[in-house]
């Protein structure tokens, strides 16, 4: 066998080699380096298997688009309680947090839409009753507005991405505030309602850091 | 989600995140996607090169497989089912590009892909000296098609069988062009360990 014909069935061979190969690289150092260094190279590529993750980002997208679509639907009470009597007081503290997130996102948008330092702000409603206060997020808020502008200036391909995802967020904030307020002791309309906070939060986040240039 | 529920996921097994998921199950989806975001984000990293766009196509792979979860039947691995939508999402975009997917000439070779025959002492053998970042940047560097095809078989373990119903090639189109990519690393890693070695 010559190198020409084995080069030629190489493709074909995938780990096992015939006799006639065999002998062939038994008595050729070009064609045996060769197949060492191919296999060495598969070899390594093994160690490339599923090495990063995707951002935090990833997974609230998804979550936000499936409740959209109605996919993920509201699960039964007993998947959600906990033993922990603490667990009430710990969601009331991380309500205003995630709100606090939100006005903060809101004021460097404004801030960097404006180029001024904030000056009239809305104050941060105060801790505890940010529940019973805040107005139903139907409709784009001048925050929304202002990031959109900011991403259509700085990358107007991802205007309709974002404009869509403040949309769905929105609507999420509005249907966990309705149950918030409907309830407020309702531990899990508490967590909903923190949750799409901080999904709102997050894509504010990810708005800004992929639109800059 | 808390710790607590986080960790009550990866308890489920992928079976019953499935049963469950089907019902709605938002702790479901999230195990799912926790037990083969990995997988499926570096596939679309390594064929894309690019974070944000590897991202966009790791969600829209999993939007669609959670969208048809209700028809899935177990009839063949729930992993596979996921990474053959994955792959369809990343084709689907370099088609929108109007990149080459696999050629369709099993044997046409340019003389851009041909490995070039230079002269000169022997080169030592790469085993044992692949440096994993030089691959990575070398499997960037490869044409779309090869490197669709080597990720799939020899990073992915997936069978050329596999691999050509996926793509929709021929199998022997999947063992040309996973011979060519490999050939065309070979070339790339050997340039690349000489211009090393050179440099003061």
């Amino acid at each position: 066998m010559t190198c020409e014909e084995f080069k030629r069935v190489l493709p074909e061979l995938g780990s096992g080699h015939g006799i006639e190969q065999e002998e062939h690289l038994r008595s050729c150092c070009a064609c045996s380096d060769l197949v060492a260094d191919l296999n060495a190279i598969s070899k390594e590529a093994r160690f490339l298997k599923g090495s990063e993750d995707p951002s935090p980002w990833v997974w609230n997208s998804i979550e936000v688009a499936l409740r959209q679509e109605g996919l993920i639907r509201q699960p039964q009470l007993q998947h959600l309680q906990t033993p922990a009597p603490m667990l009430g007081w710990r969601l009331r503290w991380l309500v205003p947090l995630a709100a606090t997130l939100l006005i903060v996102f809101g004021a460097l948008i404004y801030q960097r839409g404006t180029g001024q330092p904030q000056t009239a702000q809305q104050p941060s409603p105060p801790a505890g009753v940010v529940t019973a206060n805040l107005q139903p997020t139907d409709v784009m808020g001048g925050e929304d507005l202002q990031l959109l502008k900011t991403v259509s200036e700085r990358s107007p391909s991802m205007r309709a991405t974002y404009e869509a995802d403040l949309r769905s967020v929105n609507a999420y904030i509005r249907d966990a505030e309705q149950s918030a307020h409907s309830d407020p002791n309702d531990e899990v309309a508490q967590q909903y309602l923190r949750n799409a906070y901080e999904q709102k939060a997050m894509v504010y986040e990810m708005a800004l850091d992929r639109s800059l240039p | 989600m808390t710790d607590a529920k986080k960790q009550q996921g990866a308890r489920l097994s992928e079976a019953e995140a499935i049963e469950r998921a089907k019902q709605g199950d938002a702790e479901a989806f999230e195990a799912l996607y926790n037990l083969h975001k990995r997988r499926v984000y570096s596939l679309c990293l390594r064929m894309t090169a690019n974070t944000a766009a590897a991202e966009d196509l790791t969600q829209e792979a999993f939007l669609q497989l959670f969208r048809k979860i209700g028809t899935f039947r177990g009839e063949s691995a729930f992993s596979t089912w996921l990474h053959r939508m994955a792959v369809n999402v990343v084709l689907m975009q370099l088609r929108k590009k109007g990149l080459p997917v696999v050629p369709l000439e099993e044997n046409i070779e340019t003389e851009e892909e041909a490995p070039r025959k230079e002269p000169g002492a022997d080169d030592p053998r790469l085993a044992g000296s692949i440096d994993r970042m030089q691959l990575q940047r070398s499997i960037a560097s490869l044409p779309p098609g090869y490197r669709m095809i080597f990720l799939l078989h020899d990073v992915e373990g997936y069978e050329h069988n596999e691999i050509a119903e996926m793509v929709g090639c021929s199998i022997g189109n999947s063992k040309s062009q996973l011979h060519k990519a490999r050939m065309k690393l070979r070339e790339i890693l050997k340039t690349s360990r000489a211009e090393k070695a050179t440099k003061p």
